[in-house]
Parts: C-alpha cells; sequence; structure tokens
C-alpha cells in the first residue's frame, strides 16, 4: 500500500475538517476526537471523486459522534500509522476496517463490532469456476497483506492452487479480468464495492474466517470514547443511519425490513423475454430474473404465480399476493390502484424489416404491406399510422408466421415491441430493427396501494444496486442481447365496451361484414380457378393418352393428399423463397384453395365422366365426331348432371376452408373472429357470431344450389 | 362390282390374347355379308376394327382404296363414311331422338340446322318413326330406339353399315321391325356387314355368310352352301346348336 497524498487532497481534508469544526462548533464544549484512518481502504475510507474523504467507517464515525454530540478530527494517516499513533497515545482511537483479533485484544479496547466481514472468492463475470475445488493448479490473485491473502495461502495446499500477488487492489482485480488469473480473494464489502462499482467480476463463495470490524482505542485509556462509540452506534442502528450508510456503499444487502421474508409475486403466462417458461419448464426472463436478483440483493424471498396478466393483476389488487411484475406499463389509471417502484424497463414499438431489407422509415412504406400480430401494441401502432403512411396491415396471430412473412419479403416490415422483437432478433429471426421505439411506455414492480411499502422500497434499492453493480445490463442482454433498453405495452381491451351480442355486433359488424366479403370473394375466385383446374385435370385423367393419365393421377393425388394449412404456408412462405417473388396473401389463398379444391373438383371430373356408358362415347366417335367435340356435346352433358351434387358441396367445403386461409393472415371471416376476440377477449359470443354468419350463408348456398340442380335435372 | 372393303391377314391381340388371328376379307360394293359365329370368336372386334373402334394390331384394312390401318389416315372423315349399329344402340341420353339424328351432320359442318332437321324427319319416316323427332330418348322402346340408331348412322350419307348384333338386346316382338328397315336398306343397295344370330335373315338378305371361330375365319360362302352344306365340323357343330335350340 502507497501511502501518498497529493497536496491538493492534504488541501481538501484540511477543509473538511475545519468545514467540521464549524458543524460541531455548536457543541464548543465537548472534546474533539483525533481518530486515525486508513488512506484508501474502499468502501470503508477514501477520497471520492471531489477529493472528499468518505466511506462506512468516516460516515459511521461522524454520524455516531454528531449522536453523541462530541467532535471527531478523522486523519488518514494510514493503517499501520494508525494504529501505532493509538498505541502511542497521539491519537484517541482509529476506525480503519480493523478486524477484531485476540492478538490486538490485548493491546487495545474494541466497540461494539459495527460491521461484519468475511473473505469471498471472486471470479471472471464469464467464468465457469465456482468452488475451490475448479482451482486445482490454477493461479490466483492476491493483495498483500490482507486477511483475504492469509486465508487463500491457508488453503493453498489443500486445493492445489498457485499464487501471484499484487500490492495493489486494481491489478489483482485486472489479473482476473484479463484470464492470467482465474480467480482473486479479497474481503466480502471490498470485493461487494468493487464490483458494484463496475468490476467485471463476480463473487461466488460464501463470506469464509468471517470476522467483525470494531472501533479501537489503546487498552485502558478512554473508556468514555467507547462508550460515547457503543451509545451512538446503537442509536444509528436502531434509526435506520447505519443502514443507510452502509446501502450506499454496498447496496442495502442488509434490508432489515423485508429480510427473510417470503414474497408471493404474480407474473403473466408467457410474455418473452420478461416471462415464459424454459425448455426445463422453469419460468424464466427478464423479468424473473430481476425480481430474484433484487430478492436476493435485499436478502428476501419470492414465489413466483404466473397467473397470467390480467389474474395477477387482480390477485394483488385483492390482496391474494404481494406484487406483480408483468411487462406491466405505469400507466395513470393503474396507479389509482397500485404503488409502482421505479420504472425498470422503458419499451417501445419498433419497426423492423429483413436483414437485407431497404425499408428505413415509416414514409418508405406507402403502397407496400405490414406484417402485425394479433393483439399487440405494434398492431394498434400500425393501424393508427396506416393511413398516414399508405401501407396495408396484414394480421397473423402467431409471432414466428409475422416474422416470416417479412423475411420472406410479403410484408416490407413488421411492427412490434422493442424487447419482444430484440429477442426475437437474439433468437435468430433474420430481421433487423429499423426505427427507434415509438409510443414508449415504463414497465413497473406494482404493490398494491398502500401495501407492502417494504417490499417496494426494497424493490427499488436493489434495482438501483443491481443497475450499479451492472447485473441490471447483464440480466437484460442474456435476452435481448446488446444494446437493449426498451419494452412494451400490454393492450386491455377498454371496459366501457358493450359485452352483449347485440353490442359485440354493433362494435364489430364492419369488420364482420368485410371479413365476409373477403371469405366470399376468396371462395367464389378459388371455386372459378379451381373449377378450371379440376376440370382441366379430370379430362386429362379421361383422354387418351397414358402420359396424361398419369399426370393427372398424381396432380390429384399430391394435392388431395396434402393437409390445406401445409399447402397453404408451402405457397405463401415456400414458393418466395425459392423463386424470390413475393406472392400477396390474397393471391396464394387462390392458389391454394385452387390445387386443393380442383384436385377433388378433379377427382369428381373424371368419376363423373367415367360413369358414362362408353357406349355413348363409341357412338359418337363412330358417326365421325372428332373426341373434344364428342366430349363436349355428349360425354360432359351427362358427366356434369352427375357432378353437380358434388360441385354444390365443393363449394361449400371451398367456403369453410377459405377459414384455414387465417393462416396467411388473410383478413377474412375468421381472421377477423380471432382478432376481434384477441381484443376484447370474448371468445365464445364472438365465435356464436361466426359460426352463425357461416351457417347463414351456407344455407343460403344450399337453396341456391338446390334450386340449380332441380332445373338443370328437368 | 369393285372391292369396297379389303382385309388382309388382319391381327388384333389384347395384351396376350390374340382375338383376331389373321383375318382375309373382301366386301364388294353394294354386297351383304353377315358374319355367324359363336360367342367370344372375335365378331364384334372384327367389326370394331373397320372403323377403327378397334386398333388393329398387324396387317391392313383398305376401305375405298385407303389403307385406314395406316396412322396418318384421318378416321373422322372414314367414319362418316361408315354407319354403325350397336347391339345397345347407345343413342346420346342427352339429346332428343331428332337432335341425336341431327348431332354429326351439324356438327361436322355438312348441313345448317333446318337441312339437318328436315333430314331427320325424312330419315325418321323411312324407320317408321316420324312422329318421335321431339321425344326423349328414354321415352323410347327398345326397338324403337334401334330404328333410331339406325337413322343417326344413315344421316351421315355412308356408303357401307356395320351391325353388330342389331337385334340381340330385343324384345322379340320387336326384332321384326328393325330387320324390315335392314331389308329395305339392303335392297337400295347398302353395303352392309351384319353380325347376327338371325339365319332367316341371313338366308333372305345376305350376298355371302362368313363363319368366324376362334379369330379365324373357318368357311364362306351363300346362305346355301353355308346354311344347305357346310363343310368345316365346327361349323355344322355351330349350326347345329343355333337351329335345335
Ligand atoms: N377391349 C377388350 N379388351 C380385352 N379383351 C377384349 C376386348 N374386347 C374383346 N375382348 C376379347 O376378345 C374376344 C372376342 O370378343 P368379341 O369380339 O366381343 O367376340 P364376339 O363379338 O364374337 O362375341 C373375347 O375373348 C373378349 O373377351
Ligand atoms: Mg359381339
Amino acid at each position: 500500500m502507497k501511502h501518498r497524498l497529493s497536496k491538493p487532497l492534504r488541501w481538501v481534508i484540511f477543509g473538511v475538517a475545519f468545514l467540521m469544526c464549524l458543524i460541531f462548533s455548536n457543541t464548543a464544549q465537548a472534546k474533539t476526537y483525533q481518530i486515525g484512518t486508513d488512506v484508501t481502504y474502499p468502501p470503508f475510507e477514501f477520497a471520492n471523486k471531489h477529493n472528499q474523504y468518505v466511506g462506512i467507517d468516516i460516515d459511521i464515525m461522524n454520524a455516531i459522534a454528531k449522536e453523541e454530540g462530541f467532535k471527531v478530527h478523522i486523519k488518514p494517516v494510514g493503517f499501520n500509522a494508525a494504529v501505532q499513533a493509538v498505541q502511542s497515545g497521539q491519537e484517541d482511537g482509529v476506525i480503519a476496517g480493523m478486524t477484531i483479533t485476540p492478538d490486538r485484544q490485548a493491546k487495545f479496547d474494541f466497540g461494539t463490532p459495527y460491521y461484519k466481514t468475511g473473505v469471498v472468492m471472486a471470479v471472471a463475470k464469464n467464468s465457469r469456476i465456482s468452488s475451490f475445488k475448479q482451482l486445482k493448479g490454477k493461479r490466483v490473485a492476491l493483495k498483500t497483506g490482507t486477511a483475504a491473502a492469509d486465508y487463500a495461502n491457508s488453503i493453498k495446499k489443500k486445493y492445489s492452487f498457485k499464487t501471484v500477488t499484487f500490492d495493489d487492489s486494481d491489478n489483482m482485480y485486472q489479473d482476473v479480468t484479463t484470464g492470467n488469473s482465474v480467480a482473486c480473494f479479497e474481503d466480502q464489502p471490498v470485493m461487494q464495492y468493487g464490483i458494484k462499482q463496475g468490476l467485471k467480476l463476480k463473487i461466488v463463495s460464501k463470506p469464509a474466517n468471517t470476522g467483525w470490524y470494531g472501533f479501537a482505542v489503546k487498552k485502558g485509556t478512554n473508556r468514555a470514547l467507547i462508550s460515547k462509540f457503543n451509545a451512538g452506534l446503537k442509536k444509528i442502528k436502531a434509526n435506520g443511519t447505519y443502514d443507510r450508510i452502509v446501502g450506499k456503499y454496498l447496496g442495502s444487502k442488509t434490508n432489515q425490513a423485508v429480510k427473510g421474508k417470503t414474497f408471493t409475486i404474480g407474473t403473466d403466462v408467457t410474455f418473452p423475454p420478461f416471462e415464459f417458461a424454459n425448455k426445463h419448464n422453469k419460468y424464466v426472463g427478464i423479468d424473473m430474473d430481476l425480481i430474484r436478483s433484487i430478492a436476493n440483493e435485499q436478502g428476501f424471498k419470492v414465489k413466483i404465480k404466473p397467473l397470467g396478466f390480467n389474474a395477477a393483476v387482480q390477485a394483488v389488487e385483492s390482496g391474494q399476493i404481494d406484487g406483480v411484475i408483468a411487462g406491466m406499463s405505469i400507466t395513470n389509471a393503474r396507479k389509482k390502484q397500485f404503488d409502482f417502484s421505479d420504472p425498470y424497463y422503458t419499451s417501445g414499438v419498433v419497426m423492423a424489416v429483413a436483414n437485407n431489407g431497404k425499408v428505413k422509415s415509416l414514409s418508405q412504406l406507402r403502397g407496400k404491406k405490414v406484417a402485425v400480430k394479433t393483439g399487440t401494441a405494434g398492431a394498434d401502432y400500425a393501424n393508427s399510422l396506416k393511413k398516414k403512411y399508405g401501407f396495408t396491415v396484414t394480421t397473423f396471430d402467431d409471432s414466428n408466421n409475422m416474422y416470416q412473412d417479412v423475411v420472406t419479403g410479403n410484408s416490407a416490415a413488421c411492427f412490434e415491441d422493442q424487447p419482444v422483437m430484440q429477442y426475437a432478433i437474439k433468437q435468430g429471426t433474420k430481421l433487423k430493427i429499423a426505427t427507434k421505439p415509438a409510443e414508449s411506455a415504463p414497465y413497473g414492480f406494482a404493490v398494491k396501494r398502500g401495501q407492502n411499502q417494504a417490499l417496494l422500497s426494497a424493490f427499488n434499492n436493489g434495482l438501483k444496486d443491481l443497475k450499479a453493480s451492472g447485473t441490471y445490463d447483464d440480466i437484460k442482454a442474456k435476452y435481448l442481447g446488446t444494446g437493449g433498453s426498451q419494452a412494451s405495452v400490454k393492450s386491455t381491451g377498454s371496459s366501457t365496451e358493450d359485452r352483449s351480442f347485440i353490442g359485440l355486433i354493433k362494435q364489430n359488424k364492419g369488420a364482420l361484414l368485410s371479413g365476409l366479403q373477403e371469405t366470399m370473394w376468396l371462395t367464389v375466385v378459388s371455386i372459378f380457378f379451381a373449377t378450371i383446374f379440376g376440370v382441366i385435370v379430370g379430362l386429362l385423367g379421361v383422354v387418351p393418352g397414358k402420359a396424361f393419365n398419369w399426370l393427372s393421377s398424381i396432380l390429384i393425388y399430391i394435392f388431395r393428399g396434402m393437409p390445406l394449412l401445409v399447402l397453404a404456408l408451402f405457397i405463401y412462405t415456400g414458393i418466395p423463397s425459392l423463386t424470390g417473388e413475393k406472392i400477396p396473401a390474397f393471391v396464394a389463398g387462390v392458389i391454394t384453395l385452387t390445387f386443393n379444391e380442383g384436385a377433388y373438383i378433379a377427382a369428381f371430373v373424371k368419376g363423373g365422366i367415367e360413369a358414362v356408358d362408353p357406349g355413348q362415347m363409341e357412338a359418337a366417335r363412330s358417326l365421325g365426331l372428332p373426341f373434344g367435340k364428342s366430349m363436349r356435346k355428349v360425354i360432359l352433358p351427362q358427366g356434369i348432371r352427375i357432378m353437380i351434387p358434388s360441385f354444390i358441396n365443393q363449394f361449400i367445403i371451398t367456403l369453410k376452408d377459405t377459414s384455414i386461409l387465417s393462416i396467411i393472415g388473410l383478413l377474412e371471416l375468421t381472421q377477423t373472429g380471432k382478432i376481434i376476440i384477441a381484443r376484447n377477449l370474448e371468445g365464445f359470443k364472438v365465435w356464436t357470431i361466426v359460426a352463425l354468419m357461416y351457417l347463414i350463408i351456407i344455407t343460403l348456398l344450399t337453396w341456391l344450389s338446390n334450386w340449380v340442380q332441380r332445373r338443370t335435372n328437368v | 362390282m369393285s372391292e369396297k372393303v379389303k382385309v388382309t391377314n388382319l391381327v388384333k391381340t389384347f395384351g396376350t390374347n390374340e382375338v383376331l388371328k389373321g383375318i382375309n376379307l373382301t366386301v364388294q360394293d353394294n354386297e351383304v355379308v353377315v358374319i355367324i359365329g359363336p360367342s367370344g370368336s372375335g365378331k364384334s372386334t372384327l367389326l370394331r376394327t373397320l372403323n377403327k373402334l378397334e386398333e388393329p394390331t398387324s396387317g391392313s384394312i383398305v376401305i375405298d382404296n385407303t389403307d385406314i390401318a395406316n396412322k396418318n389416315v384421318n378416321m373422322n372423315t372414314i367414319r362418316e363414311n361408315i354407319g354403325m349399329v350397336f347391339q345397345h344402340f347407345n343413342l346420346f341420353n342427352n339429346l332428343t331422338v331428332g337432335e341425336n339424328i341431327m348431332l354429326a351432320p351439324v356438327e361436322l359442318k355438312k348441313e345448317t340446322k333446318a337441312e339437318a332437321s328436315k333430314q331427320a324427319k325424312q330419315l325418321l319416316d323411312t324407320v317408321g318413326l316420324k312422329e318421335k323427332f321431339s321425344a326423349r330418348v328414354q321415352s323410347l322402346s327398345g326397338g324403337q330406339q334401334q330404328r333410331v340408331a339406325i337413322a343417326r348412322a344413315l344421316a351421315m350419307n355412308p356408303d357401307i353399315m356395320l351391325f353388330d348384333e342389331p337385334t340381340s338386346a330385343l324384345d322379340p316382338e320387336m326384332v321384326g321391325d328393325v330387320l324390315e328397315v335392314m331389308k329395305d336398306l339392303a335392297k337400295k343397295g347398302m353395303t352392309m356387314i351384319v353380325v347376327t344370330h338371325e339365319m332367316g335373315f341371313a338366308k333372305e338378305v345376305a350376298d355371302r355368310v362368313v363363319f368366324v371361330d376362334d379369330g379365324q375365319i373357318l368357311e364362306q360362302g351363300t346362305p346355301d352352301q353355308i346354311f344347305g352344306h357346310p363343310k368345316n365340323e365346327r361349323l355344322r357343330d355351330f349350326l347345329n346348336k343355333i337351329l335345335n335350340v
């Protein structure tokens, strides 16, 4: 340790002492005690960036002096110098992170121990080492003359590691962060403080060789000072000053208000990256890691309950659980029922484009398509802008389908909450974020208004500490990759909506009717092309020529054998990947239905033709009529009559099958229903309305078809 | 008299089944040839290869100096000259009686609708069914349907008429009317090849009777020769069976 003081520093110390003299001059009668301390032993004593002497020892000493009405003059003369000065009687006492040992007790009188300490092992943040055993054959960094170095040397043989010794803490830490040494040993508070200041280290062992720091005077002298110290210490512990001082330097590790208690915290079921079950079914995510780290830091326990967002919020309101952390944005409305912590995350909606996408701003979206996910803040945001920027919105149920739509180039961009987007990108989605977060919304941890204040302040303290120590950034980086800072707004339905059937129909009439219109369009256009495709393929099955018959059979086999859903996704996402050509969803939908329904049509066209007596064809050909003419004039008129019931059936099936195309974001009747439900959560009622709409249309179609059938049979 | 049809070494196989085993047959203009033979001997197949409803496997079929076994021949125009009458009539079920007869003349642009309907009515008159012009096919009896089928086959003014057991599917009381129509045709000088079991018709109308058995022509001659003095053992057996039923 170098005990060298710069000139300005001396002046500052003098200034501080002078000020303190002024402060305490009202107790003019009081004796001024001369107290020695170390030069630099953070967090107990050190010069801050304004060159003021601060630290736990200094603050405690001053607080006690103030409490007991005496004056102190604290002199940073260095540990050894201070100890010797006390022994020689030049100074009244020493407070310098001095461990109470039997040896020292023989020479000094100690006050009540004021800080418990112990030696801990720290390793680099990304290190896998977590026990002494893993040190075997490795190098460990130590600092000369410290209790930690003694401890390390005492176990060196047992765990067979090598040591390297530094004069300076910084060099010791450096040796570990660069990887030269795998670990270092240091007093817990010192280590903890260093980490809080940004050292890229982590503590991996429990405190060993625990001991107590004490304030010391020369044995047999200054009993009065000791008793004043003890009385003052008792007072500042009782009134919270002690905790505040320690917390200021180390984070309030010892938050008495919550220490050892267990709190039940509600959260959402799935809201990655904030909360979600990982593959081991353990709840993880930013919220989860944050609350667990804070609990750890503040010394309380949490029980996580993934109740779902709404249920968790209600459970807090009703007092069934203590708090909720669920990507909950802090709103004025919610502040009426809840007390919020400091915002721990600020989210906003961002626009993402394909990795090679050229769209950089909203104004470049004109005439383009944009993908959103039902019920998200991103969807609301996109819909609010679509008029202004002239883009169209395609809605998906599933984030993945939405991302895919952008990756394949069907849509030019998608809108999503920043952390959700960032998380997806970290998970490998080939997108990039193109805009700054908009509609920013801060997230907070919430307790019931007026309740659980200790928990709330513990959360705030812990959050501060995590931010200071870098743990907060680590948690974010873990889920979002580097450079994250934001999150999303939960859209919950407005409670003023009329939720009766009539009310729901009234509110959603426009959406439902346009969904129905899309369904009808899709059906009519698809059945038109499916009929052409089906008739051609069906005829190929009956014309002379083995190759044609084979082709027909294969086409029917493929398209009838493939599930419609798979075919839709294949055409919509697969074809663009193969050809590089985008397909509008409607066109992809029509193609899908044309192939699928067309295959069924082909099968019954073929069957219908084959059901016509072959003698009819022979008779026609024997008259000299060519094959085509014979088909058209004799065979098809008879075959079609056989096919009509199947055809009507197919029309109805096609109408119903359009609902499957909601998967590629077509805003037809089923998708419209899904979107309405995502907003108002009235699943049963909305599906009833949608089902009735399908039934009405199908009934009308059946009547129409019966009428057609009767006419053709005459 | 000139050769209207000349079949040489005609072979027809279905898969491995050789149905016609080298047929040689010549039919003169205006000649009426009746083909007889047991069931499954290849009579229908022979008839159907003559207008290529069946593709011949080998050999040649020369009709009016055109070898129709040649792939480049346009069969549609050849068929216009060869009328065919089927055992089961094969009238077009989606059309009326008149439409059945008019279809080919109109579709093949030989005639206008008016001409075709006038001709159809004349043809119906000759087969004794003038009043059935607008009737639906399904409303006709078998005998009536077969007469309409003959009228339909005649509508394209063919030179040759093929009949494949035209009365086999008919109730006995209907057979006479159909045979009458055929006899009239023969009298008018139509070249006819008729597969039938009606021996009376053969004796009365045929210029020549051909006995086919197992895909081969075993004997042919005038009705008198075939029925009066059959030489071939199998022919004799066949006649015995037929006449003694
Ligand atoms: N399209 C066909 N495919 C396979 N075999 C056939 C076909 N048409 C006829 N045959 C066979 O050819 C043989 C002769 O049949 P066919 O000419 O109808 O005899 P016939 O008219 O003398 O009773 C029979 O064995 C029959 O099974
Ligand atoms: Mg036959």
